[in-house]
């Protein structure tokens, strides 16, 4: 098997996954309405705080209102990158016994499917995500999501949030990995999921945290799914700190890689296919 | 209206021994818990950072937001199998074998699921409700824990109408009805935010579309005495019960409406 014909196998499995994904236009709309209320309520939320609280005008870490409010937007944006829960179409392999059938094919299953979630993830969500970005954008003034800190944050930006789609997928299939034992049941990987959606920033920008808890912030690997590509834009983080972030998400990327092929290799090796 | 009452109560038997039989079953109970527990973290914290909101404080806005969740886990728990119906029971055609039945469609299809799991919502946020209590050093007389309980029985009512409603229209649409997370797990994330300082807009569609702050702030407000008007605090039942009547109607028509579906 060499490099060209996987590469072959994993375009065209890339592409069907986007094309299915893109039949779900409804849905699409659903979700934007969705993440935009959301992100609406967070900002009348943060408005207040920074408004009417004690310490609002002072403790909030250098991030200000302004920023916050284009956090929120683009937090709703990249949300749609994180995954709630494992690939449906992988998980019913895995629960009806298909795990059999994928292991025929000639091609690494670490390496298929990872192509195959996480272009069905990117299938559904990019139109999903850019509404609502769009959404921000059209919004009155006091809510409205503002424009990059510079150009070269912008430029930062697009390159951070192309690692954390990288680093979400990568992450998305270690938990997968972890689920191919399928007699311990949804609850540890769930667990997993929800522990990484809240330390990425989406529930509360990681600067408004405590302040003891910075560093270690700065340093998990959830933060990458958002926080980073989101500071760089709002200019909470200078440019010249882009590229350790960056760095950051690409080290935990192939941290996660590495172990989502361990994890899986071992578990290969002893795999009980379920049902018929 | 009891036989319907006891096919309820023994559907509920049924589902509750054979989701015993997973061995995991308590699993899911901590999963819950944790879900429970992660969900207000954001707005601890920021009280945590930014301190009080004049004289809102994080006990104030637990207990309002307590009283909101703990009605939707109620009605979670009691009309899980319209959670479900729509994705379970319409598309697959199932629905068709219940309305064969001489029973109430109500009945078979609020029994249709129920997870213990879902209990632990609730009981979370009456416990959060009575810490908030505590905090703001508010004594439990029998009339206020009569409000109290009068406000989550009308929750309960109104959530259990979100479900019905959802239904309802499934008949209609079949598909694309991810718009409802807005009124289920997305509509008690406005109780966060201290009533006064809402948005006009938003106060409104939450009072009046959605009777979101009659059941859950105002009777908090009556209940601790923060200056509103008394008898805003009993109006949680009568508009808990409205909204799940204007949902019936919808649930009514799609029933009329439908014309089986599946395979």
């Amino acid at each position: 098997m060499n490099f060209r014909n996987t590469w072959r196998a994993c375009s065209s499995l890339f592409r069907i996954r986007m094309a299915e994904g893109l039949q779900y236009r409804v849905s699409a709309i659903s979700g934007t309405m969705v993440g935009v209320f959301w992100a609406l309520i967070e900002c009348v939320l943060f408005t207040v705080f920074y408004t009417y609280s004690e310490n609002g005008s002072w403790n909030n870490n250098g991030l200000s209102l302004p920023q916050a409010i284009s956090y929120v937007w683009l937090a709703q944006g990249l949300f749609v990158l994180q995954s709630m829960n494992i690939d449906s179409e992988i998980m019913s392999k895995i629960n009806n016994g298909d795990v059999g059938i994928e292991l025929c094919r000639p091609m690494n299953l670490y390496t298929h499917w990872f192509v195959k979630s996480s272009a069905g993830k990117l299938g559904t969500s990019w139109i999903r995500g850019l509404a609502t970005v769009l959404a921000g954008l059209l919004m009155p003034a006091g809510y409205a999501l503002g424009g990059p800190a510079s150009l070269p944050a912008l430029f930062y930006f697009l390159l951070s949030a192309v690692m954390a789609f990288v680093l979400c997928s990568a992450f998305a299939m270690l938990v997968t990995a972890i689920r191919l034992n399928i007699t311990w049941g949804d609850g540890p990987t769930y667990m997993l999921l929800l522990l990484s959606g809240i330390l990425s920033g989406t529930y509360l920008p990681l600067r408004l945290w405590p302040d003891f808890m910075q560093t270690f912030l700065y340093l998990q690997p959830f933060g990458g799914f958002a926080d980073i590509p989101l500071q760089l834009y709002i200019g909470s983080v200078a440019p010249a700190a882009a590229l350790p972030g960056i760095g950051l998400q690409l080290l935990w990327s192939l941290i996660f890689i590495a172990a989502g092929r361990m994890i899986m290799k071992r578990r290969l090796h002893s795999i009980i296919v379920q049902g018929g | 209206m009891l036989a319907e009452g006891k096919i309820y109560c023994k559907y509920l038997r049924m589902h509750l021994l054979s989701g015993m039989e997973y061995k995991g079953w308590w699993l899911m109970l901590i999963q819950v818990l944790t879900v429970v527990i992660s969900d207000p973290i954001a707005t601890v914290l920021l009280f945590s950072r930014f301190g009080n909101i004049g004289e809102w404080t994080v006990a104030h806005i637990i207990l309002v937001y307590s009283l909101a969740v703990a009605s939707f886990g109620l009605a979670e728990s009691v009309c899980r199998g319209f959670d479900y119906f729509p994705w379970h029971l319409l598309r697959s055609g199932d629905f068709d074998r219940l309305l064969l039945r001489p029973r109430s469609l109500f009945v078979q299809v609020a029994a249709s699921r129920f997870h213990l799991h879902r209990l632990v919502r609730p009981f979370t946020g009456i416990c959060a409700a009575g810490w908030a209590l505590g905090q703001l050093g508010v004594p439990l007389t029998p009339g206020r824990l009569g409000i109290l309980a009068m406000a989550l029985a009308g929750g309960c009512l109104m959530y259990c109408g979100v479900f019905v409603l959802t239904s309802g229209l499934a008949f209609f649409t079949i598909k694309g009805l991810d718009w409802i997370f807005l009124l289920t797990n997305a509509s008690y994330q406005i109780t966060r935010c201290p009533e006064p300082y809402l948005p006009r807009m938003l106060k409104s569609v939450f009072s009046f579309v959605l009777p979101m702050l009659f059941i859950s702030f105002y009777p908090a407000a009556t209940v601790c005495g923060w200056g509103y008007p008394r008898w805003l605090g009993f109006l949680s039942l009568p508009s808990g019960a409205a909204f799940l009547g204007v949902s019936l109607l919808v649930w009514r028509i799609g029933v009329r409406h439908y014309k089986s579906t599946g395979s």
